[in-house]
C-alpha cells in the first residue's frame, strides 16, 4: 500500500514538529478494526449463513465467507478514514482557512489502482474457478430430475423412473449426483432450492441444465420460485425432502414410477 | 397567446392559454377521441390498441394545449426569427409565479419544475416503499392482494428508477449547470420545456395505472409475462417509459450540446467543474443505454396490441431478447443515476473541507472509465438466464473491472476529507453517510457478479438490499447532499439545519436497520416480489419494517423543512458557504439570463489553500488522453 504518499506529497505544507501523526495512527486503527472485524465475521458467520445441504452449496457459502473477510479491510479503510478525518479535522463553525492542498502523487494513483486491480483479479479467478469446477459433466449415475414451471406451481418428473411427482413435494436421494433440466410452460419463472445451491431461470421454450449437484444433508428444504411470474409468486413454494436410498426408491413407486 | 408588443390584456383566458390548465384540458379530451375512435374502429375488441390511443391523444393533445407548438407556428418553416423581446417572453420576463406553469424557457424555471416534480415524486414512491415494508411485516397476504400488491412494488420501483433517473440532471442539471460553465441558458431553451413537459405528460399516464387494473410484472416489466398480463395497466407502464425515455433523451442532447457549445471563454475541459463531467457522462451514457429500452416498450406494445410473437416461445419469440434489450438499459442506468451524484458529493466536499478536489484528473478518469465499462457489464443479470455459459466470463471480468474506477471515487473522496477544514454542514453529512452506504453497496454488488455466489443469491432479498444501499443509500444521499447545497442559491432561502440533522440521521440510522436486516433475509434465501413472506424470514423483514418508520420520519421531518423554510426560512446570500463555482459569482435570485458580463475562467474552481499547481507529471498527461478521447467523436453527433 503506498498511502505515506498522501503525507509525502503535502510539499512546504508538511505538519508540524509536534503535530500528532495523523497517518500513522489511522492506519494502526484501520489494521485493529479489520482484524478485529475479520475475526467477529468469521465467528458469526456460521450462524447467519444456513447450513449447507449439498457440495455446491458449501463452495457457495465458502465463497460468500471469503469474499466478506476480504472485503472487510476494504471497507474499513474507507470508513476509518472517513471517520478520523471527521473527528479530528473538524471545524467548530465556518471555517476561515482552508485545508491543505494535498493533492495525490502518481505513485499513490498507481498504487491504489494495482491494490484494486488485485484485488478484481482474485475475484475473477476464484469466480472462474469455482464456476468451471461446477460445470463438470454428470457422472454415470446422476439422477435427472425435469422440472416445469407453470402459473403458479412447479411439476417433477423423474424419466429414469417413469415416475411423476403427484403431489407439491419431491424426493432426492442423499449423496447421489442430481441435475435439473428445467423448463417453463408459460412464462418466465425461476426454479431455486436455496439449501441446495441450485438456481437457474426456467424459460418458456427452453430446457435449461443445473449443474451437478449432490444432497450431502438428509432434511426437508424448499422450492422458490425467483423471477416473477404474475399474481401468485410468492405462493410457489415447493417441498423438497432429502432421503435415505430406501426412501427414495419406495416414494418413487409411489409416485408410479419402476425402479 | 401573448405577441410582444402588443399591449397585454389581462384577463382569465389570456392567462389560462396556454398553460398547463388549458395543456391538461385539451390533453384531456384527445385522449377521449382518440379513445372512441380506435374503441369504434376495432368494434371494442381490443382495449390495448384504445388504451394506447388515448394516450397518444393526450401526449399530443397536451402539447397543443400548453403551447408548445405556437413558436413553430410563428416562427417555424424558416418563416422569421424570434425577436429578443419574444424570447425574453418564451423565457417567463413579467410573469411571476405563472411562469412555472408554462411551456418556459428559461433554465432556472425548468430546473425548479423539475426540482418541485422530484419532490412530488419521491414522496409518492416513497408511500409505495412503505405500503411494501407494511405487507412484508408479517407472513402472508394480509393488508393487500397479492395483485395490489404486485401493483405498489412495480409503481414503486418504476417511479424511483425514473425520479432517481432525473433528481440530480434535472432540477440541477438544469438550473445550476448552465450557470456554473458561465452560460446564459441551455443550448436548446424550448427543447428544455419541451423535455421538462413531457416527464409531466407521463405523469398521469401513470397514476392510470392504478385505474386500469395495475400491471403484474414489477419495474422490470419482463416479457412475456407483460404480453399475458390482461390488465390495460400494462399498456399504461410501456407507454410511460416511451414518454419518459424521449424526455430524458431530449434532456441528455440539450445538456451535452450545452457543455458543448456553451462553455464560456476560458471553461476548457481541464477546467471544467467534476459536477459538470458527472451530468455531461451520465447523459451521454443514457444516449447510448436508452433506445434499447424504447425499442423493448415499443416490442411488447406490438405484442400486446398487434399480436406480433417477439417474446412468445410458442410462436418463435423468446424471453431473453427481452431480458438482453431490458439490461443493456438497466444496468448503464444505474450509473447514469450514480455519475451526477457522486460528482456532487465531490463537488459539496471540495466546499466544506475548503480542499481541492483530490486528483480532479484522476477523479475525472475514474469517472469516464466507469461509464465506459458500464455499457459492457449487463450480462451479470443474466449469468443464470439459462443462457450460454461461455457469456459467464467476459461479463464476470468486466462487472469485476468496474470496481477500479469506482475505488478511485473512494480514493479521491477520502484525500479531500484527510486534513481539510471539515465543516460539518447538512450538505457534509449527507456526502458523508453516502460513502459510509456506497461501501457497503458496492462491496455487496461483488457477491452478485461473481457467479458462485450470485447462485444462491440472485432474484432474492440480498439484491434487493445491495441496490437500495447503492440507489437510495448512496445516490440518493448524493441528491440530498446537492439539495442542501444548493436549495439557497435556487430558491434564496435557507434549509434549517437542525431539521436537516435530524433528517439525515432519521434517514441514515433507518436506512442502515432496514436493508442490513434484508441482506440477513437474503442470504437465508427469500426471494424478491414477495406479497406472501415465508414464516423463516419473518423476523428480518419485521424489522426491516420497524426500522422504515424512522424512514418515514425523515420524510416528514424533510417535508416540514421545505415548507418551513419556503414560508419563514432566512434569506440567503448570495455565496452561501464560500464555494468557488461560478454559480456562487451571481446574485440570488440568479436574474435572467444569469450573468451581466460573462465570466473569464483562468482555472479550476478549487483552489482552496496554496493555489493549485498545474499537474504536468506524465500520468496526468496519460489521464487527461483518457478524459478527451470519449468528448470528441460525441461533438461531431
Amino acid at each position: 500500500m503506498s498511502e505515506p504518499n498522501i503525507e509525502g506529497s503535502t510539499g512546504g505544507a508538511s505538519p508540524a514538529r509536534g503535530e500528532p501523526r495523523h497517518l500513522r495512527r489511522a492506519i494502526i486503527i484501520w489494521a485493529v478494526l479489520s482484524v478485529i472485524g475479520i475475526a467477529v465475521w468469521l465467528a458469526v458467520a456460521p450462524f447467519i449463513l444456513p447450513s449447507a445441504a449439498s457440495n455446491l452449496e458449501s463452495t457457495d457459502d465458502l465463497t460468500i465467507v471469503v469474499l466478506t473477510a476480504l472485503s472487510v479491510p476494504v471497507a474499513m479503510f474507507v470508513w476509518v478514514f472517513l471517520g478520523y478525518s471527521l473527528f479530528v479535522f473538524r471545524v467548530k463553525d465556518r471555517p476561515t482557512e482552508d485545508g491543505v492542498p494535498l493533492q495525490p502523487r502518481p505513485s499513490l494513483q498507481i498504487g491504489w489502482l494495482g491494490v484494486t486491480s488485485v484485488l478484481c483479479l482474485f475475484l475473477l479467478i476464484w469466480g472462474l474457478v469455482v464456476f468451471y469446477q461446477e460445470t463438470a459433466s454428470a457422472a454415470s449415475n446422476t439422477l435427472v430430475v425435469r422440472v416445469t414451471g407453470q402459473q403458479w406451481l412447479w411439476s417433477f418428473d423423474y424419466p429414469q423412473y417413469g415416475a411423476s411427482s403427484q403431489s407439491q413435494v419431491i424426493e432426492l436421494p442423499v449423496n447421489r449426483p442430481v441435475q435439473f433440466l428445467v423448463t417453463s410452460e408459460d412464462v418466465l419463472h425461476g426454479f431455486s432450492i436455496r439449501a441446495l445451491g441450485v438456481r437457474v431461470d426456467a424459460n418458456p421454450g427452453e430446457v435449461t441444465t443445473t449443474p451437478v449437484i449432490t444432497a450431502t444433508q438428509i432434511g426437508s428444504y424448499t422450492v422458490n420460485c425467483v423471477e416473477l411470474c404474475g399474481l401468485y409468486h410468492s405462493y410457489m413454494w415447493e417441498a423438497v425432502n432429502v432421503v435415505d436410498d430406501t426412501t427414495f426408491n419406495a416414494w418413487i413407486v409411489s409416485q408410479g414410477g419402476h425402479l | 397567446m401573448t405577441e410582444a408588443g402588443e399591449v397585454k390584456r389581462p384577463g382569465l383566458i389570456n392567462a389560462l392559454f396556454p398553460s398547463v390548465v388549458s395543456g391538461i384540458v385539451l390533453g384531456v379530451i384527445g385522449a377521449v377521441v382518440a379513445g372512441v375512435i380506435v374503441n369504434a374502429a376495432t368494434k371494442g375488441l381490443n382495449q390495448d390498441a384504445t388504451v394506447a390511443a388515448a394516450y397518444t391523444g393526450w401526449t399530443l393533445f397536451f402539447f397543443v394545449g400548453i403551447g408548445a407548438f405556437n413558436g413553430v407556428l410563428k416562427w417555424g418553416f424558416a418563416r422569421r426569427e424570434a425577436t429578443p423581446a419574444e424570447e425574453l417572453q418564451l423565457a417567463g420576463k413579467g410573469q411571476g409565479i405563472w411562469r412555472y406553469f408554462r411551456y418556459t424557457t428559461d433554465h432556472k424555471v425548468v430546473g425548479m419544475q423539475y426540482l418541485a416534480t422530484v419532490f412530488v415524486l419521491f414522496f409518492v414512491g416513497s408511500m409505495g416503499a412503505f405500503m411494501i415494508r407494511l405487507e412484508q411485516s408479517t407472513p402472508g397476504a394480509i393488508f393487500f392482494t397479492p395483485s395490489t400488491y404486485n401493483t405498489i412494488v412495480g409503481m414503486h420501483g418504476i417511479l424511483m428508477i425514473a425520479t432517481t433517473i432525473i433528481m440530480v440532471s434535472g432540477p440541477f442539471g438544469n438550473f445550476i449547470l448552465p450557470i456554473m460553465i458561465g452560460a446564459r441558458d441551455m443550448a436548446f431553451p424550448r427543447l428544455n420545456a419541451l423535455s421538462y413537459w413531457l416527464l409531466f405528460a407521463a405523469i398521469p399516464v401513470f397514476l392510470s395505472m392504478l385505474a386500469l387494473g395495475g400491471f403484474q410484472t414489477g419495474w422490470t416489466g419482463y416479457a412475456p409475462l407483460a404480453v399475458q398480463g390482461l390488465t390495460p395497466g400494462m399498456d399504461a407502464y410501456c407507454f410511460l417509459i416511451l414518454i419518459f425515455a424521449v424526455s430524458t433523451t431530449l434532456a441528455a442532447m440539450n445538456i451535452l450540446t450545452t457543455v458543448i457549445v456553451m462553455r464560456t471563454k476560458g471553461m476548457t475541459w481541464g477546467r471544467l467543474p467534476v459536477f459538470v463531467w458527472g451530468v455531461v457522462l451520465s447523459v451521454i451514457l443514457s444516449l447510448t443505454a436508452f433506445p434499447s429500452f424504447i425499442v423493448s416498450q415499443i416490442m411488447v406494445l406490438m405484442d400486446r396490441i398487434f399480436q406480433t410473437s417477439f417474446f412468445i416461445a410458442a410462436y418463435g419469440g423468446n424471453n431473453w431478447l427481452y431480458e438482453h434489450l431490458f439490461w443493456f438499459m438497466g444496468h448503464p442506468e444505474v450509473y447514469v443515476i450514480s455519475l451526477p451524484a457522486m460528482a456532487v458529493a465531490a463537488e459539496v466536499a471540495a466546499v466544506f473541507t475548503r480542499k481541492a478536489v483530490f486528483g480532479y484528473r484522476f477523479l475525472v478518469s475514474g469517472l469516464v472509465g466507469i461509464s465506459v465499462l458500464s455499457v459492457i457489464v449487463w450480462g451479470h443479470h443474466l449469468y443464470l438466464s439459462g443462457s450460454e455459459n461461455a457469456l459467464v466470463a467476459p461479463f464476470m471480468l468486466d462487472t469485476e473491472l468496474i470496481s477500479i474506477p469506482t475505488g478511485i471515487f473512494f480514493l479521491v473522496l477520502i484525500g479531500m476529507f484527510w486534513r481539510g477544514k471539515i465543516w460539518v454542514t447538512v450538505p457534509l453529512l449527507f456526502v458523508g453517510g453516502m460513502l459510509v452506504n456506497f461501501v457497503i453497496g458496492g462491496i455487496s454488488g461483488i457477491y452478485l457478479a461473481d457467479l458462485p455466489t450470485d447462485e444462491i443469491l440472485h432474484g432474492g432479498m440480498f439484491v434487493v438490499a445491495h441496490f437500495h444501499f447503492v440507489i437510495p443509500g448512496s445516490m440518493v444521499f448524493g441528491f440530498f447532499a446537492g439539495l442542501y447545497y444548493w436549495f439557497p442559491k435556487m430558491v434564496g432561502r435557507r434549509l434549517d439545519s437542525t431539521l436537516g440533522r435530524l433528517h439525515f440521521w432519521l434517514f441514515e440510522i433507518g436506512f442502515l436497520g432496514t436493508f442490513t436486516a434484508l441482506f440477513q433475509a437474503g442470504l437465508q434465501g427469500e426471494p424478491r416480489w414477495s406479497a406472501n413472506i415465508a414464516p423463516p424470514f419473518a423476523t428480518a423483514n419485521l424489522i426491516a419494517s420497524l426500522f422504515a418508520i424512522l424512514i418515514a420520519a425523515s420524510v416528514f421531518v424533510f417535508i416540514y423543512n421545505v415548507i418551513y423554510t419556503l414560508v419563514r426560512g432566512e434569506r440567503a446570500v448570495a455565496n452561501e458557504w464560500g464555494g468557488k463555482t461560478l454559480e456562487w459569482t451571481v446574485p440570488t435570485p440568479v436574474p435572467l439570463e444569469n450573468f451581466e458580463e460573462l465570466p473569464v475562467v483562468t482555472s479550476l474552481p478549487y483552489d482552496y489553500g496554496s493555489p493549485l499547481p498545474e499537474p504536468v507529471t506524465p500520468a496526468a498527461d496519460i489521464a487527461s488522453a483518457v478524459i478527451e478521447a470519449p468528448i470528441q467523436p460525441q461533438g461531431e453527433v
